[in-house]
């Protein structure tokens, strides 16, 4: 999966959004993963991850952290989202120092996460880097409803509840905080972030949290 | 797959809001799902959005719909890769496995996204062009997508598929650096005749600086340099000999 590669939106807006994954390699090291897995976990939560999950449980925007935690086996798949790149630079010392041996994902605007890389002292190894979308895109939402949705790549989060949640903002009936975790809930990885989203949001209905 | 129980049914349309693909119709009393557009992604029955709880799960009738499923509901694992959702590694463990390496490319396409789905005619059509244009296509225990495949040199798939909607699947394969350019021409070729969209992600070996020459070969071609990317940081064990 590139669920996390192909975001869209303003940059600017982009650069305050990162993943973080902890991946493990089937045949490899796919085994009693959960020590390792809490110990990611606790390096994130440590430098303030907004958001993470298990795709198996769901995100901590509906969870229990704890409930996440207890329930990791190694069909489990750990990530999240940083909205800054200083906590990218404390999560992968954090990582590195544990040496755990597990794959390490950052996604994110390159012209942060490369600096990032260098300033925690790891070397990165490949890229996947997102070529953007191709084909008949005159059928694609609206640029911000994609801006959105596209923060759940397994697009677990449909174009008219965007809507719905932008008009429920409009009206006031939601704040755009309390909207963006509805969205979130959708996204079981747990790598939507409803820090940007709630930011979108605010711009684009002009609501502000009173 | 779902279906909408149409005596619980009150034609309230609150269903229509969440159907990931606008799968839902409703013919002026009552709502329904279109089995042929609908992609299995199950979130109008994991997200419970039904108030009369109309929604109902019905038994996958086929190997195809059951594949339909997999690719578009990423809780599930994929029997094979044993990987959640689509069930494929691409970058995420390149430093462990050494799949991609120096001189090759990793080619990454994500049939149907953003958002809009894929039938599985039109991701037959891009594996096509690919491998015709020098992509080794990724084998069955690498890649969903390959155990509909009666060739995998070709990329043609199973006729009996084609008319099979899924949220996304994911056409994954490997050429070497200096194809690169015409693979990618091939993919500008074939995003004229699919009814659908792409999403395109190229994996490569970097340098300590996260650097690979070959992504100029863009500057060529009039396609704009990645401002994103996804970053194995090479922290994984053992790390590829290559």
């Amino acid at each position: 999966m590139t669920h996390s590669l192909h975001r869209s939106g303003d940059i600017e807006s982009q650069k305050k959004d990162f993943n973080w994954f902890m991946y493990q390699t089937k045949g490899v090291n796919d085994k009693n993963i959960k020590a390792k897995a809490l110990e990611f976990i606790a390096a994130a939560e440590a430098v303030g991850s907004e958001n993470w999950g298990d795709v198996k449980t769901g995100p901590i925007t509906q969870y229990r952290s704890e409930e996440i935690r207890e329930k990791i086996t190694d069909k489990s798949r750990i990530r999240g989202v940083f909205t800054n790149k200083e906590q990218v630079v404390a999560f992968l010392k954090r990582i590195k120092e544990k040496d755990l041996g597990m794959s390490v994902v950052i996604t994110g605007v390159l012209s942060e996460v490369l600096p990032a890389c260098k300033e925690a002292g790891v070397t990165p190894h490949s890229i996947n880097y997102s070529l953007g979308v191709w084909g008949k895109k005159d059928r694609l939402p609206d640029d911000i409803t994609l801006s959105i949705t596209t923060m759940c790549g397994h697009h677990m989060i449909p174009p008219k509840f965007v809507k719905y949640i932008m008009k429920q903002v409009q009206k006031g009936k939601l704040t755009p905080e309390a909207g963006s975790v509805k969205l979130a809930n959708f996204c079981y990885c747990g790598i939507f972030n409803q820090v940007r989203c709630a930011d979108i949001i605010q711009k684009e209905t002009g609501r502000e949290t009173p | 797959m779902a279906m909408i129980n149409q005596e619980k049914c009150t034609g309230c349309k609150i269903c229509q809001t969440y159907c990931t693909v606008d799968a839902i119709g409703f013919d002026g009393d009552k709502c329904a799902i279109d089995p042929n557009l609908c992609v299995e992604c199950y979130v109008c029955l994991r997200q419970k959005v039904c108030p009369q709880d109309a929604i109902e799960p019905v038994e996958l009738s086929n190997f195809y719909k059951e594949f339909q499923h997999v690719m578009s509901d990423p809780v599930e694992n994929h029997g094979v890769t044993g990987v959640t959702g689509r069930g494929t590694e691409e970058v995420k463990t390149n430093d462990v496995s050494g799949r991609v390496k120096r001189g090759e490319v990793g080619v990454c396409i994500d049939m149907g996204r953003p958002g809009l789905g894929v039938y599985l005619r039109d991701a037959e059509k891009v594996a096509m062009a690919c491998a015709k244009a020098g992509v080794k296509l990724a084998p069955a225990e690498h890649t969903p997508l390959a155990a509909l495949m009666t060739d995998i040199s070709t990329g043609k798939l199973v006729d009996e598929c084609h008319d099979y909607r899924l949220l996304s699947v994911i056409v994954e394969g490997q050429c070497r650096e200096e194809d690169l350019s015409k693979v990618l021409m091939a993919l500008k070729a074939v995003e004229q005749e699919i009814d659908t969209v792409f999403s395109l992600g190229l994996i490569l070996r970097v340098d300590e600086n996260g650097m690979n020459p070959a992504i100029g070969c863009l500057d060529g071609l009039g396609i704009p340099r990645p401002h994103r990317g996804k970053v194995n940081v090479g922290l994984g064990k053992p790390l590829s000999l290559k």
